[in-house]
């Protein structure tokens, strides 16, 4: 049997990120406009996979997702095992900036998922008229802890294992069996900490509530997709945050958690082409 | 949870031991848990990611690493064979305050994706 080839490919680049040399992977497919996509806290890239493969978005959408640094095929950047890695509201917002930058993207679209999500609010906020449109995937200016981060880096309990275990019950049961243990898997690579460094960004550093004025959905409109399933990132938590934000459209996603792109793609896509469509005109 | 619960937490438990009396996992676990279905107590002890023993709690002095504790309400919330969004997980059980886990969390965290699976083979056997 010959081998059936992707239409993906991926690609090593090298630029600087708040004044450090960083070496980030990212995959790439289609033509039109670029379609930046973050993945969640802990992951990496290959949640976007059938994003990427889908020819109704490649075709009209040149598709980018890379891995941030620590994450996936992304190093850390050098002497990073002198530090503890911890994800800021700014250094999240350098790292997407200075990824379009060195690619000379020309007003891309972002789509954002979990952290990903929460950070296109901030891109709006700060850059509307940087971006033609931004898609928050499970995204909210704030929401509740329902576990002690500390339990994701510890020397007793294994942290893949345990990040997984947690994000387990995001994802939503009516999810296909192969694209939940995709989804999980992802998270028992992780780098150690790496989890935890990314949920200080969601958890300490990152709370948008009150601080969300001025975003223009007329110039950049701001599109937000939360699933219904997803106890983590609540719809009630993404209604109330849309509330504060004129202009700000939100679907709720039925049978879909909190990875909807890599755990239900064919749901997914349901709810995400009509959003695709619009901002291709 | 109250003591009108009490037929329903019986009903609970034998359905329980009937899905998860012969649960295990090729992992080094050992653990004793207490589960609760609504004011029905049990131990259910692993040795060696099998499950032993799964019984009503009858000692005046128990003695577990760590508790599940549900109302019967949210325990056939959670078994359903497809559960409604918030009632389809422990923690998303334990954030709307229908279960609550306590006790010593390290056996817990360390091997929470057994525990989970364990905790839900009644859906499983449904399904």
């Amino acid at each position: 049997m010959s081998a059936v080839f992707e239409p993906i490919v991926g690609r090593y680049s090298s630029f600087d990120i708040d004044g450090k040399l960083c070496r980030v992977y990212f995959e790439e497919a289609g033509q039109g406009i670029p379609l930046v996509c973050l993945h969640t806290a802990g992951a990496d890239n290959r949640q976007y996979r059938h994003m990427l493969n889908d020819p109704e978005i490649t075709s009209r959408f040149r598709v980018l997702a890379f891995d941030m640094p620590w994450h996936g095929k992304s190093y850390p950047p050098e002497g990073y095992q002198e530090t503890e890695y911890r994800l800021s509201t700014a250094l999240y917002v350098e790292t997407i900036m200075s990824f379009c930058a060195a690619l000379e993207l020309e007003r891309p679209v972002v789509i954002g998922c979990s952290i990903g999500g929460r950070i296109t609010l901030q891109l709006a906020h700060l850059h509307s008229d940087k971006f033609r449109a931004l898609i928050g995937v499970e995204a909210a200016d704030h929401q509740e802890p329902w576990y002690d981060t500390a339990w994701l880096h510890r020397g007793d309990v294994h942290g893949g294992e345990v990040c997984a275990a947690l994000v387990s019950g995001l994802v939503a049961p009516q999810s296909p069996e192969v694209y939940r243990h995709e989804t999980l898997w992802q998270y028992m690579q992780g780098g150690p900490g790496i989890f935890k460094g990314d949920l200080y960004f969601y958890r300490v550093d990152s709370d948008l509530r009150g601080k969300l004025t001025g975003i223009r959905t007329d110039l950049c409109p701001l599109y937000l997709l939360t699933g219904e399933y997803d106890f983590s990132c609540t719809p009630e938590d993404t209604e109330r945050t849309a509330k504060s934000i004129p202009g700000a459209r939100v679907t709720i996603m039925k049978e879909c958690g909190h990875f909807p792109m890599s755990e239900n793609p064919a749901v997914f896509r349901r709810y995400l082409m009509p959003v695709l469509n619009e901002i291709a005109g | 949870m109250t003591e009108t619960w009490s037929g329903q937490g019986v009903e609970l438990f034998q359905r329980f031991r009937e899905a998860a009396g012969f649960f295990s996992r090729t992992r080094d676990a050992n653990f004793d848990m207490l589960v609760q279905f609504a004011d029905l107590a049990t131990v259910v002890s692993v040795r060696a990611g099998q499950v032993r023993l799964i019984e009503q709690a009858q000692a005046p002095l128990l003695a577990y690493d760590f508790a599940v504790k549900g109302s019967a309400q949210a325990w056939q919330a959670f078994w359903l064979h497809m559960p409604a969004a918030g009632w389809h997980d422990i923690f998303a059980l334990n954030k709307r305050k229908a279960f609550s886990i306590e006790g010593n969390l390290q056996p817990f965290m360390a091997h929470l994706q057994f525990i989970k699976d364990l905790l839900a083979s009644p859906r499983a056997r449904q399904a």
